[in-house]
């Protein structure tokens, strides 16, 4: 279960250890911990309010564990000198105001890495926005929404890309054309981390699968491991997730 | 009826009408404590002062600025996306699914508007009447029959104050600028005020001509307008603003 | 495609975090609405206190003091930017963006606010200008004759009274998060808590609204007011106090 170039495997791992949230007495995160590796799809996967959402913002830096660490390489995301070139994230909805213009949104992203602007125009081109680019944010669909969220996610060319339930509002084309774009970037020796709820279509896409409920890690493996004796992804993540309920 | 049931708990469930609430009662009350015990100073210095006639109405005026935040949150919510959330959505889309009939749907919320800043005013003029009386205590002017009139002239003021408010948030469907103008306009010093000097005809604008419902001595006033006249302007003003707005909120898109 | 190079020094990174927030500032359409919306209100109200002035009732003849009248209502316009320049950051989760694009939250906010205070300089110099040149022109001769650095001075101490209170509001919009409720607290302060605190408690003097009065205010002829040095002073201590409040909760809390 190794892939990548072992000389930089070092700095493009994401590594989860032992993260607990607790927000008032609720625990939303009782010791979550599991690797991302370069040259993999990491899959992340849970039920909804499992806590994937949760880690993904503490690996990012936006909400403060209670205890235990979320590592880019041997630093946390808040102490990379780089970081857009080295983290490309999308969490839920585009993450941009709705009265700025797609353009004008990923303009200001580019600026605050020093980005040429001719690499706006070129993440918009690869996600397919360049028409609606001058288009309000506001006026976008769901999975026009989404596209943004990944070209900013993109626009740094970076070696890790967090992706927080990604093919949510794409249409089936959009589907396949993320899982494309996702296989290409394991293949060139990068780090993917993202999480879903939706089996069906992830079960294509990740070579690893960390399954996640109520807060806990419930398997860690391969596709293939993680699957075992079940007889698809689906059945497995039922099977665990509804057993560590009971 | 169904539809007036839930605008009222809307408005119940909004953080800022708590706000609101806070501030009708609060402003005029604080305000009254300290001009009171300015007065009653001045009382006990010398027994030629005595209370002046709008001890307690004075201070109303600048309450109304609870009724004013209220009406511009009851609508402007419908508006807002700042919720992390809503994911950009605004509850006006699931509002008119729930009540197809977009006069009827204005109307309930403009209801819910009235009668919780009704009740906001009868709360706010008991405390702040309440404040001046222990604050005073045998100097307190004596509330009479003609007391009576007045009282009601607040709750209509703070009552047409929300639906102005309202009705203006109605037709720029943005709470901020509405807010903004109508609290700077609540200060010591209003902008209406101070247009009084440059023209008598501002007298007739709204909250000139409101406040006369229940305010006897006016600083420096340029034109005498009895209680009554003052009400029926600022109704004149309510009625057409409301039905401007509710022409607007039915034939544009939501 | 290696790893990428760790060269970016922090000066290097304060000049991209400030260019982001300068641009997210110009491509934010309620910028300009309401800076240009502000400009219009201010002269209406200069014309209608010139006017006034006119008729003998503002008790004063002379231009600034006329023409800066009407900044006690204008100030609003600038108050709302600065809400809505920090607030904004929580439509459509974009704060999300800006924190995993600037992850130093001290930085990012001190860049925000420099770049708040670039954007709001020269737009309060014209917008008080504006109202003085109405003023002065309209009174022509009759106007009481006043210093060209009574002008100077009280046009300078316009202009950063009203920085300053853009940049406290934009400070207390990131401490709400709610532009409502920030706007709320602001304007219920400056006119109304604060005018009324300072007619009947004397401390009200150094607090940030009649602090920064006295910056521009026709001087006050008792021994005890405020200069406009010490008002200037004062309200930038209180600036410098709350936004270093706000950035010791903004580092630490969840967003």
């Amino acid at each position: 279960m190794t892939g990548g170039d072992a000389s930089r495997s070092h700095v493009d791992v994401i590594t989860i250890d032992n993260l607990v949230k607790r927000r008032g007495s609720r625990e939303i995160l009782s010791g979550i911990s599991f690797r991302a590796r370069p040259g993999r799809v990491t899959g992340f996967l849970g039920p909804n309010g499992a806590g994937k959402s949760s880690t993904l913002r503490i690996l990012l830096g936006l909400d403060r564990a209670t205890s235990g660490a979320a590592l880019i390489g041997s630093v946390p995301f808040a102490k990379l000198p780089d970081p857009l070139a080295m983290v490309g994230a999308m969490l839920d909805g585009p993450g941009a105001h709705r009265a700025r213009t797609g353009r004008a949104h990923l303009r200001w992203v580019a600026r605050s890495a020093g980005l040429p602007r001719a690499r706006v125009d070129e993440v918009l081109e690869v996600v397919g926005l360049t028409n609606a680019a001058s288009k309000r944010v506001g006026a976008y669909s769901l999975g026009m929404g989404r596209r943004l969220g990944l070209a900013t996610a993109l626009l740094g060319d970076p070696e890790i890309l967090v992706l927080d339930e990604p093919v949510n509002g794409l249409d089936p084309d959009g589907i396949r054309w993320i899982r494309t774009l996702l296989r290409e970037r394991a293949a060139s020796g990068r780090t993917v981390l993202l999480s879903g709820h939706l089996m069906g279509e992830l079960a294509e896409t990740v070579d690893d699968v960390v399954v996640v409920n109520e807060g806990k890690v419930v398997a860690d493996g391969t596709l293939g491991e993680v699957t075992g004796a079940y007889r698809t992804l689906e059945d497995a993540f039922f099977a665990l997730t509804t057993g560590a309920a009971s | 009826m169904r539809a007036l049931a839930a605008e009222t708990s809307k408005l119940a469930s909004l953080p800022a009408v708590w706000i609101a609430t806070a501030a009708g009662v609060v402003v005029p009350g604080v305000i009254a404590a300290i001009t009171a015990s300015a007065a009653l100073g001045a009382i006990d210095r010398g027994p030629a002062a005595i209370a002046a006639i709008d001890t307690g109405y004075q201070e109303l005026a600048f309450g109304v600025v609870g009724a004013i935040i209220l009406g511009v949150v009851a609508v402007s919510s419908e508006y807002v996306t700042e919720s992390a959330d809503s994911g950009g959505g605004r509850q006006i889309t699931t509002s008119l699914t729930a009540v197809p009939s977009r006069l009827r749907f204005l109307l309930a919320k403009l209801s819910a508007i009235a009668i919780s800043s009704a009740m906001l005013a009868i709360t706010a003029a008991v405390t702040t009447m309440g404040v001046v009386r222990v604050v005073l205590g045998e100097h307190a002017p004596a509330l009479g029959a003609d007391d009576v009139p007045r009282l009601a002239g607040v709750a209509c003021y703070w009552v047409y104050s929300a639906l102005l408010a309202a009705g203006i948030t109605v037709l720029t469907r943005h709470g901020v600028v509405p807010l903004a103008v109508l609290i700077a306009n609540t200060s010591v010093v209003s902008v209406t005020y101070l247009l009084t000097k440059i023209t008598p005809l501002a007298n007739y604008l709204p909250d000139m001509a409101g406040v006369r419902m229940f305010i006897r001595k006016l600083a420096d006033s340029t034109a005498e307008i009895s209680p009554l006249t003052g009400g029926l302007v600022m109704t004149a003003w309510v009625t057409v603003l409301l039905v401007t707005a509710a022409i607007s909120f039915t034939r544009r898109d939501a | 495609m290696t790893v990428p190079p760790a060269t970016r020094t922090r000066g290097r990174e304060a000049a991209q975090a400030l260019a982001a927030e300068l641009s997210k500032l110009a491509t934010l359409p309620a910028t300009f609405l309401t800076l240009g919306g502000t400009f219009v209100v201010n002269l209406i109200l200069a014309i209608a206190f010139t006017n006034a002035g006119l008729r003998d009732s503002t008790g004063t003849r002379s231009a600034p003091d006329i023409g800066l009248a009407s900044i006690g209502y204008g100030q609003a316009g600038f108050v709302i930017l600065g809400v809505m320049a920090a607030c904004s950051e929580y439509v459509g989760g974009q704060i999300r963006t800006t924190l995993t694009a600037m992850p130093r939250r001290a930085l990012q906010f001190t860049a925000k606010h420099v770049a708040l205070a670039i954007v709001v300089l020269p737009a309060a110099a014209i917008t008080a200008a504006s109202g003085v040149a109405l003023a002065a022109g309209v009174l022509g001769d009759t106007a009481a004759p006043v210093t060209s650095g009574r002008v100077a001075g009280a046009l300078g101490g316009v202009t950063a009274y009203l920085a300053l209170t853009t940049l406290i509001s934009a400070a207390v919009g990131a401490l709400v998060r709610r532009t409502l409720a920030a706007v709320v607290v602001l304007l219920g302060y400056l006119f109304i808590a604060g005018p009324l605190l300072r007619d009947h408690v004397p401390a009200a003097r150094y607090l940030p609204d009649s602090a920064g009065f006295a910056m521009w205010f026709p001087p006050a002829e008792d021994a005890g007011a405020v200069t406009p040095v010490h008002g200037g002073l004062l309200l930038m201590a209180w600036t410098v106090v709350l936004i270093a409040v706000v950035v010791l909760g903004y580092r630490r809390w969840d967003v």
